[in-house]
Order: C-alpha cells, then structure tokens, then sequence
C-alpha cells in the first residue's frame, strides 16, 4: 500500500511537474522580455529573478500538495526590505525550491549541478546564479559584494554539500568574509523535513512535512568584532539549535544576542 | 625552543585566534573535518603560525600535505630544524 502511495505521488508530481514548467517557464520568460522591453536591465533582472522565486514556490509547495505540506515561519522582528545574506542548512536538492518563499529578489550561491540541469540550469546562469566551485574567493566576493550594493540578496549554503544526515556540516567561510567586507545582515534560515523529499542521490519524493524558519537577522554591529572563523560557528551554532529545537517536538525562539 | 612548546605555542593560536575548546586540541584532530578550518581559514593560520614561530611557510608546497594537528606540530618542527626561512 506504501509502495503504492508513493508510485502514485511521484507520477501525479511528475506529471504536475513537467506540465507546469512546459506551460509557465515560456510564459514567466516572454513576460518578463516583453516588459523588458519598456524597463531598465536591472528592473528586467529583478522581475526575472522574482520570478524564478514565483516558480520555486509553484513547484514545492503547490505540486507535491498534499503529500508534501510546507510551514515556514518567519521569526524576525524587523521585517526590513534588505539586502540580506540568506544562510541556510542544506539537506536536499529541494531546498533552492524553498528559497522561492523568502520576499526578496535574490541569487543563490551553487555547486557547479545545477547548472548542469536542463533548462533551469540556463535560467540559473541568466539569473546571475554564482558558482562557487568555479571561481577564486576575489572574484566571488566582489561579485557578491556588487549584488547586494544593487539590493539583491544572496542566499548561501556554506555547508558546500548536502549533508549526508541530519547533522549539520562544517561551514566554510567565504560567504561570512564577504558579509563583514560588506557590512551586511546574516539571516539564518533552518530547513527541516525535506531529507527525503529527494533523498540525496534519489529523485523519488517520500511524502512529509517541510518546516522553514527564518530567523532574526544579525546586524553588523552584533557580529563585527568576531573573525570569519568564529562568525561562521557562531551561525552554524544558531542553525543548529533551532533545529534541534524544530526536531525535538518544540519550538522556541532563539535570542541572538 | 622544544616539541612540548611548538605543540603548546600552536595549541595557544587554535585556542585564541580560532576560539577552539582545549579539549578537542588532539593531536589526531583533522583540521578541517573535527574542528571546522576550510581554505580561506588555513590561510588565516598560515598568517598566524609565521608571526609567531618567525618563519616563512605561506609558499611552501608541504602545507598542502597538512591534515591534522600532528601534522602541523611536525611541520614547524621540520621548519625550526631547518632554520632557514626565518622572517627577518
């Protein structure tokens, strides 16, 4: 009866899925070069990367309904506009979908698979999506840098790799060098639930709950006097805790302070 | 200067630079796997160890072989020994 559920899920999501993205990928495209036509390079990104957040959200959160429910919650006090640095755990290859609930206009820094990935992968590079396997750490923080001095915030996972369980990885520390360099607020995202919807190396989702919690940024002011080593512990420890706190049954706030 | 104070000299920079507990300071401990160095995070120890043991390691190709505690406590021995990249 399992087996069942499951072979039926994943035809009605594949189905769904390949029938959204043939049906919303051209139409989200030509809209926004339509109105690319009338607007400024950088309002015509900001639409395109809206819109690929718009899609994300589709297909994670529509698509696999009900077998897959979603929850986020947004814990942070002050709701500003941004910029901000999005650093997230990173369990499955569903996550970057995720990201399409947060609203803002945003990139994603990846490994080198997804780009590898049939259209999305082409979007991804148009979007202005950064590879961290293929460039030197000057290159990458400059480029960040100039992201988020136009108002788009990036979204990171420093554990470089999807873990392999639900403990979560070492960090690596690029992107908290570049948040220091550019003074800007580190928002901790915590995904959980999503560790078999994929499980890694697999494309067969298993239904479940997704829980997302956006946590209270840290101003630079709260995080300047620390070094990239112990800023990125610091975060890791933030993550970890809430998830911990998300896994155990309860749920707490987190005091950043 | 002997091994027991290379080893503690180092201990210090991984205890105050890094703010890594005393406890996990293993000689077997994998820098990057047990207490969470990455590259960029080396480069930054690398800065470190030449002011304190007045020596020059940033070019030299050994430090790629590094992967534990042990192997750092052995490499500024090898460097003290030799004696010949002193910083001036």
């Amino acid at each position: 009866m399992k087996t069942l559920k499951l072979i039926y899920f994943n035809t009605v999501f594949y189905t769904l899925f390949l029938s959204f993205s043939m049906f919303s990928i051209p139409i989200l495209s030509l809209s926004v070069i339509f109105l690319g036509l009338f607007s400024s390079h950088r309002n015509t990104m900001k639409r395109f990367r809206r819109a690929i957040n718009w899609y994300g959200n589709v297909v994670i959160r529509v698509l696999p309904f009900p077998f897959v429910r979603f929850r986020y919650k947004d814990y942070a006090r002050n709701k500003g506009r941004g910029p901000y640095i999005f650093v997230c755990n990173h369990r499955s290859s569903s996550d970057p979908f995720l990201i399409g609930c947060l609203p803002y206009e945003l990139i994603q820094i990846v490994n080198t698979w997804p780009f590898r990935l049939p259209v999305l992968g082409i979007f991804a590079r148009w979007a202005g999506y950064l590879n961290v396997k293929r460039m030197q750490f000057k290159e990458f923080s400059c480029k960040t840098i100039e992201l988020l001095r136009q108002g788009v915030s990036i979204v990171a996972f420093p554990e470089g790799t999807r873990s392999r369980n639900k403990k979560i990885g070492q960090f690596h520390s690029s992107i908290f060098r570049v948040a220091l360099q550019a003074q800007c607020p580190i928002v901790p995202i915590c995904i959980s639930g999503n560790e078999n919807i994929p499980p890694r190396g697999s494309l067969l989702l298993h239904p479940g709950i997704i829980k997302m919690h956006k946590l209270t940024g840290l101003e630079w002011e709260q995080y300047k006097d620390l070094g990239p080593f112990k800023l990125k512990n610091k975060v890791r420890d933030i993550i970890a805790s809430e998830l911990a706190a998300m896994e155990g049954g309860h749920e707490r706030f987190i005091s950043l302070s | 200067m002997d091994k027991q104070e290379i080893i503690d000299k180092i201990n210090q920079v991984f205890e105050k630079s890094f703010e890594i507990e005393k406890g996990k300071l293993q000689p077997q401990a994998n820098i990057f796997e047990d207490l969470g160095l990455d590259s960029l995070d080396v480069v930054d120890l690398v800065v470190v160890l030449q002011q304190k043991f007045g020596i020059k390691i940033r070019d030299d190709q050994r430090i790629r072989n590094i992967r534990t505690l042990e192997d750092i406590y052995k490499f500024i021995l090898i460097l003290k020994d030799e004696g010949k990249n002193t910083v001036n």
